[in-house]
């Protein structure tokens, strides 16, 4: 028997089979604008899931609208936002945590750890997480190192715990040696580019999905 | 160190300023089917660490209000002295209650109590992060299992090889006129020194050295500048030993598992020909052959059989 843990995720908006749980997925591509929009549609799993986002850049209200603008419900009785961008806006009601800072890895991972806890306790079987910017935390982070231990940490809660991952990087901001480093920590890779008729998504290491350059 | 009672058993060490609640979660955790937990308490900072120092922990639980300090105090002591312990705050205080903004880079686990059936879910957690080795600050090698396996079988003393391995980092610093030459092995948590021409370095945690990431490489790492490669660039300790430069050849078994590398180090940046490249390697192939040599001399003369004065039957 099956249990609903260890479904697949599905992904009805993307041109992207379904992707077993537990995986981590590292997505590449220029900050904010398409390669955000992918990360939302990544997190956006039906009715019934729970979504946990990290945000490094963009103020977590603003995550919200945009979230809503591409035509999802922010319902936060099962999604959570973890704000550590540096522009917070007084948000008493709506269900974000702050972090002080990009740098407060620490913080980041132990607000990640409660929610992911509370999600999983109030009985939600499928639970998506995001962050926006692996590129910004290398920026404000004290050692390269304290990056790796923090991403090795989360994504290894995820894949334990049968979740998804959805991990943003602008690979142009990123060493290529630090680049390549961080990519052995994710299963696979999805590049976000912009074709010439529109945005286009390319998936690597994964199997039984398309190949090449896909439309969104 | 003392040796683990048994491979397959977590030794966790549990900090908790409450008696009680250290004997009912170390209590709990003993019977849990979910992990095979050896547990030690202690109430304070410095009683922790007194135990880290001298006994093998294999993850560290601790609540975060202790008499001496806060558990991410502990943490971060943990993070200078043995990096790659997993730790694990398992506390009542909830996470926007703990001042995390001056330990941001020390990166802990984080479980509240209070939730229903706690304990089942910190023996899950325990068992994940030990298993998963989901602290560790750097890569580390697919086969690393059976690398630590192999490391044991080339052990430089063992084999009397330490002369051997002297001699030839003596010649590779000659050769290639760098500032040290070393031949290092990795183990799971330090790089140790075999031989070391030029410097007196023992040893020095995994996270800090370069050669855990040559252990990934098929053929070899070179880091021109040490200190403008954003891996590298942030970690003192370098800095320190004056590594500016690096060149690195993994030291590899018969069967293709890294255990060291052969190195070069320079106080300043420098490039290497293709020649020079291959030379190193040439180095590396001539000291891992002698120690496969030495392993498979050793092996023959353990399986020799005494005599037998029983008689055959």
């Amino acid at each position: 028997m099956t249990t609903a843990l260890t479904e697949a995720y599905v992904f009805d908006r993307l041109p992207i089979e379904p992707i077993p749980s537990g995986t981590n997925l590292l997505v590449t591509g220029p900050p904010h604008g398409r390669t955000q929009d992918l990360l939302y549609e990544l997190l956006a799993g039906g009715d019934d899931g729970g979504m946990l986002f990290v945000t490094t850049d963009d103020d977590g209200v603003t995550v919200a609208e945009t979230y809503e603008g591409l035509g999802h419900t922010f319902d936060p009785g099962r999604m959570c936002l973890i704000d550590a961008s540096q522009h917070n806006k007084d948000t008493a009601d709506a269900p974000i945590r702050h972090v002080a800072s990009p740098s407060d890895l620490t913080g980041i991972g132990m607000e990640f750890s409660s929610l992911y806890e509370s999600l999983r306790g109030s009985g939600l079987g499928q639970i998506r997480v995001g962050l926006s910017s692996i590129s910004t935390l290398l920026v404000y982070a004290e050692d390269f190192r304290a990056v790796y231990r923090f991403l090795h940490t989360i994504t290894s809660r995820i894949r334990t715990a049968d979740g998804l991952g959805v991990f943003g990087v602008d690979p142009d901001a990123v060493e290529d040696e630090a680049f390549a480093t961080i990519a052995q920590t994710f299963d696979a890779r999805l590049d976000v580019r912009e074709g010439e008729d529109g945005p286009e998504v390319r998936i690597h290491g994964l199997d039984d999905q398309p190949t090449g350059w896909l439309s969104l | 160190m003392e040796p683990m009672p048994d491979a397959d058993t977590v030794s966790v060490l549990y900090v908790d300023p409450d008696d009680d609640a250290q004997l009912e979660t170390a209590t709990d955790l003993d019977i849990s089917p979910l992990v095979d937990a050896a547990v030690e308490t202690c109430a304070t900072i410095e009683e922790a660490i007194d135990t880290l120092e001298s006994t093998a922990v294999d993850c560290l639980v601790t609540e975060h209000e202790l008499s001496d300090g806060t558990g991410l105090e502990l943490v971060e002591w943990v993070r200078d002295n043995h990096p790659d312990l997993p730790c694990i705050l398992y506390t009542s205080a909830p996470p926007d209650a703990i001042r995390t903004a001056e330990f941001g880079s020390v990166v802990v686990e984080y479980l509240p109590k209070e939730i229903p059936d706690s304990v089942t879910a910190l023996a899950r957690l325990i068992d994940n992060v030990v298993s998963q080795r989901s602290q560790l600050a750097y890569p580390i090698p697919e086969t690393e299992d059976e690398r630590l396996a192999a490391l044991e079988r080339y052990d430089v003393i063992d084999l009397e090889a330490t002369e051997t391995v002297d001699r030839l980092t003596d010649l590779v610093a000659s050769h290639f006129g760098v500032a040290v030459a070393f031949a290092g092995v990795v183990d799971a948590h330090e790089e140790r020194f075999l031989a070391c021409k030029g410097a007196d370095w023992e040893q020095l945690d995994r996270e800090d050295t370069i050669c855990t990431y040559t252990l990934l490489e098929d053929d070899h790492l070179i880091v021109e500048n040490v200190q403008a490669d954003s891996r590298f660039g942030d970690v003192e300790v370098l800095k320190e030993l004056d590594i500016r430069s690096y060149a690195g050849v993994p030291l590899k078994t018969p069967d293709g598992l890294p255990i060291g590398a052969l190195c070069l180090i320079h106080d300043e940046p420098r490039s290497y020909t293709d020649s020079e490249i291959e030379d190193l390697h040439r180095f590396a192939d001539e000291l891992m052959e002698q120690l496969e040599l030495r392993r498979r001399l050793r092996e023959t003369e353990r399986a020799v059989p005494k005599p037998d004065h029983q008689g055959a039957r």
